[in-house]
């Protein structure tokens, strides 16, 4: 195991260092460790046992400590694969041919970047983990900002820093509290530490995972970055986030309502998540927003585990964990391969605006395809992978729904909700599926599209078939989930898998449905088909502008959902005869950024400005301060003193 | 026995909508169509030829066989009284809502293969509304659960809903009117509306493929109604012979229901569907309090 990982580094590093010379010898370098890192993860989930290396190194005064678990492996292994797959995708997609200024700067730091996810997954000491998380948020800025020439780009990246930072800050605190409390700075399961230390955690991590309403940095960084880099960030790097969480919610003393809250936090997430989702007509941001709900489905499931971990274990929370922790690796999957079709639609057409594109299948039919696919999945529709993690967390609720205990009122609203955002997904990739592949092109640009390189279609594919495997055969998958399960939890080490039937079913169901599928198609071959034009109810000349477009599809939910998206509106109705220069704009603010947090930035920096008036170099002023704070503080002495 | 169990399936969902027609007919003082209409418009389009769009891709023909076969599915999952289901394990009802849910997913991505408006309209109507209907579906399926405290079709069908029976079979009710288009969410005689939703999704499929939606839109009727009356009634308590026949005169009355309804009521306004349908998520949800609080366990 130490070889294995030694090696998968030494090859991320020379990756690293050949990526100026040798995109290709930069790209075998990096498959070639994530292949190995893959491998090591999966080997020691399949396995029995956990993996564990001390050395008597100093690093920064500390024994170097790594340890790799089931929990850990399981994000070892997203990362390998979204690692590789997404350098594959940027060979072709972020070449040096296009991008000679910044495409070997993107290999560098995307060698940087898995690496130091990496780090922070086996690093078991605080002050290691927090170097290599603080490296880890570097290297995702660098890669958002590899197209620094766009000021959208510029302020994405800012934001993102910014927000980084602001978590690492709680994490900071965090750490040094623990090590005060336990007297070392090494991690493990932590028994004695006070239990609110978990809310520092919770923020803390919960930033970079990106749950509501701690996601403002998140829609704008992804849509921003090139496409393999949202992949990796969405598939992987907001999953490091959910790591923390997951982590310190298995080796910290929890509170009393930590399940609940989390459960909460993942509903209003998952829900309000993909309401945004549906009010987008950029396709990233779309993507972007659908990650938050991701999110927060991974966190419904982790909150059921909260909570029948502070309710003596119950046997359902292990069907939660296991549903959200399957859900880490699925969201992984569907999601870089919708960037990455993302990224293939925006090569092909040069916008990410959706209501710019239309028809694309006939060009791109490959994309089209895999994309749909990726919908298939990301709706949590059978008989895909999406289906059988959202499968494991609400029966794990339903179980808990049905024993009636105290829990019971949390586990209720979070199905119903949970319900609500996944009707409310397929909403929104049907619309994201159809305006962009389906019907007429809406532009020149849309028209004269073109398929991708197969270097970019061969990453996707694989992705693609992994939420096939995962789907068809969730059995296969079931051990490492198990492993994981068992390492979080050592009262859950579950055997059997829940859903021998459920695999039956979802391979009968593709069979069959491939087949009726052929079947259909041969028989209205045999019938005789015909071309015409769309019916459109007779009317005999449609143009690609009469088409329903992506704001209006979302009408309907918008309205549901008018009090949390807050769009902004402008309409010129056309009037009298020969009207002219009517419109209709619509955009959706990210209203938590500019509705809350940039007001209350903007009063700070008031303040601050006002502070400013002090200092104004008037040496008397400052002596008058001096003397001012020293009796401050010495009648607080004095005071305090007193018995 | 599975193969008997599917051939009922198949064979008998046509009758149910031509069993409406007849309703609303007796209703209004027509003679009507024959109940086997269906049955023949069904061998008369799979005998047709197709026009496409030019705007089509082979999804549109291919993504209503998916349909049809994950209708199919689900309902193979439904117990139908003492027959038991053709397949059941932990967990099935969320397969069960699922597989309907990848046959809206379908039935959704061939309509916007056209490019139509009025396709894209309809398409955009039935996923937002099937946001509620989904909403009362979890809701039912959690009062049944909580009610019989377990977590599979069989199980949790075959007693009675217990005190809550009558709210969840209003609530239900209403699901299926919104999931099987019908009045007052959608009227299935008029294909030329802008106001519909589901005719108005299928309005450029012809031959074999339109018949393959017709005959699963019949089959998912059926199921809602097979669903609504082993819900309500307490079909494990009798024998089976009456299990049978009662699950059997209960579908009748559903189909009367839908029939009346029908010929009663108007189509409502677009504004007020999202109300009547929050109305049967509530409807669901006071049957699960009843269920959770009420409950004797």
């Amino acid at each position: 195991m130490s070889g294995a990982l030694i090696f998968a580094a030494a090859c991320l590093l020379s990756a690293m260092s050949v990526a100026a010379w040798s995109a290709r010898a930069s790209l075998a370098f990096t498959l070639a460790g994530t292949i190995v890192g893959f491998f090591a993860a999966l080997n020691l989930l399949l396995g029995p046992n956990d993996w564990e290396w001390t050395s008597s190194f100093l690093l920064g005064g500390e024994q170097l400590h790594l340890r790799l678990d089931g929990v850990s492996a399981i994000f070892l292994v997203l990362v390998s694969v979204i690692g590789g797959t997404g350098a594959a995708y940027a060979r072709e997609y972020w070449s040096d041919r296009d991008y000679p200024g910044s495409a070997a700067r993107g290999r560098v730091w995307w060698n940087a970047l898995v690496l130091c996810m990496g780090l922070v997954l086996i690093l078991s000491n605080g002050l290691h983990f927090l170097m290599a998380w603080e490296a880890f948020a570097l290297c995702g800025y660098f890669l958002i900002t590899l197209d620094n020439r766009r000021p959208e780009v510029r302020k994405a990246g800012w934001l993102y820093l910014a927000s980084s930072h602001a978590g690492t800050l709680a994490l900071f605190a965090f750490f040094a509290l623990l090590a005060t409390h336990t007297g070392s700075w090494d991690l493990g399961p932590l028994p004695e530490v006070p239990a609110p230390l978990f809310w520092l955690a919770l923020f803390g991590f919960g930033v970079k995972a990106g749950f509501f309403p701690c996601h403002i940095w998140l829609p704008s960084a992804h849509a921003n970055a090139p496409s393999h880099v949202s992949a990796i960030m969405s598939g992987a790097a907001i999953k490091m986030g959910v790591y923390g969480i997951v982590r310190f919610g298995g080796w910290l003393p929890l509170p009393v309502h930590a399940g609940h809250v989390v459960i909460g936090l993942g509903a209003v997430s998952a829900v309000l998540g993909i309401a945004f989702a549906m009010g987008q007509n950029d396709l990233k941001r779309l993507l972007a927003y659908c990650s938050v709900e991701n999110i927060g489905v991974i966190l419904i499931g982790l909150g059921g585990a909260l909570m029948a971990r502070t309710h003596g274990n119950a046997a359902w929370g292990q069907l939660a964990l296991a549903g959200g922790l399957l859900h880490v690796w699925n969201h992984g999957l569907f999601k870089s391969l919708l960037f990455f079709g993302a990224g293939s639609v925006l090569h092909a057409t040069g916008t990410r605006e959706m209501s710019r594109m239309g028809g694309l299948w006939r060009a791109m039919p490959t994309t089209a395809g895999l994309f749909a696919l990726g919908a298939v999945a990301v709706s949590g529709l059978p008989p895909l992978n999406g289906f059988v993690s959202e499968w494991l967390i609400y029966l794990g609720l339903f179980d808990a729904a049905t024993t009636r205990a105290g829990f019971t009122w949390a586990a209720l609203p979070a199905v119903i909700l949970l319900a609500m955002a996944g009707a409310m997904a397929l909403a929104a990739f049907i619309k994201a599926g159809g305006i962009i592949f389906l019907g007429a092109p809406r532009t020149k640009a849309a028209a004269l599209a073109h398929e991708s390189r197969v270097g970019m279609l061969v990453p996707m594919a694989a992705l693609a078939a992994a939420c096939v495997v995962i789907g068809l055969a969730p059995g296969l998958v079931w051990p490492a989930i198990a492993h994981a399960v068992g390492s979080w939890n050592s009262v859950w080490a579950v055997g059997k898998a829940p859903f021998p039937t459920l695999g039956t079913a979802q391979f009968a169901l593709a069979a069959l449905a491939a087949a009726a599928g052929f079947f259909l198609w041969r028989n209205s071959r045999a019938n005789g088909l015909r071309r015409d034009l769309t019916w459109d109810c007779g009317y005999r000349n449609p143009i690609a502008r009469m088409q329903y477009t992506s704001g209006s599809f979302a009408g309907i939910p918008l309205g549901w959902f008018f009090w949390a998206l807050r769009p902004e509106r402008k309409f010129r109705r056309p009037r009298g005869p020969f009207p002219a220069g009517s419109l209709r704009l619509e955009r959706i603010p990210e209203t938590v950024l500019e509705r809350l947090v940039a007001p209350a930035g903007a009063v700070i920096a008031r303040l601050s400005q006002a502070a400013l008036g002090l200092q104004h170099g008037r040496l008397q002023a400052y002596i008058l301060y001096l003397v001012a704070g020293l009796t401050a503080m010495s009648l607080f002495v004095f005071l305090e003193g007193k018995p | 026995m599975m193969i008997v169990r599917m051939f009922l399936w198949i064979a008998l969902a046509p009758l149910l909508p031509g069993l409406i027609n007849k309703v609303k007919a007796w209703v209004a003082g027509r003679k009507g169509p024959p109940v086997l209409q269906l049955y023949y418009d069904l061998i008369r389009l799979w005998q047709k030829g197709v026009v496409l769009s030019t705007l089509a891709s082979p999804a549109f023909v291919v993504a209503p066989a998916v349909a049809w076969v994950a209708i199919a599915g689900a309902a193979f999952l439904v117990p139908l009284g003492p027959a038991g289901a053709g397949v059941s394990f932990r967990g099935d009802m969320l397969l069960m809502v699922y597989l309907l849910a990848l046959a809206r997913f379908c039935t959704a991505w061939a309509a916007l293969e056209t490019g139509s408006a009025f396709e894209g309209m309809g398409t955009a109507r039935e996923v937002s509304y099937a946001v509620l209907a989904e909403a009362a579906m979890f809701a039912a399926l959690l009062s049944l659960a909580v009610q019989t405290g377990s977590v599979s079709l069989v199980a949790m069908l075959s007693p009675s809903a217990g005190a809550g029976t009558a709210l969840l079979a209003a609530g239900l009710f209403i699901v299926l009117l919104a999931e099987n288009c019908r009045v007052p969410f959608d009227d299935p005689n008029t294909h030329l509306e802008l106001t519909m939703i589901h005719e108005a999704m299928i309005l450029d499929h012809s031959g074999p493929p339109l018949a393959v939606i017709l005959h699963g839109a019949s089959m998912k009727l059926l199921l809602y109604a097979v669903f609504l009356t082993a819900a309500v009634l307490p079909l494990g308590s009798l024998p089976p012979l009456a299990a049978g026949a009662a699950l059997a005169g209960g579908v009748l009355v559903v189909a009367l229901g839908v029939g009346l309804a029908e010929s009663l009521l108007a189509r409502f306004s677009f504004r007020r569907v999202p109300l009547l349908l929050t109305m049967a998520f509530l409807l669901c949800l006071f049957s699960l309090l009843v269920a959770w609080k009420g409950g004797a366990a």
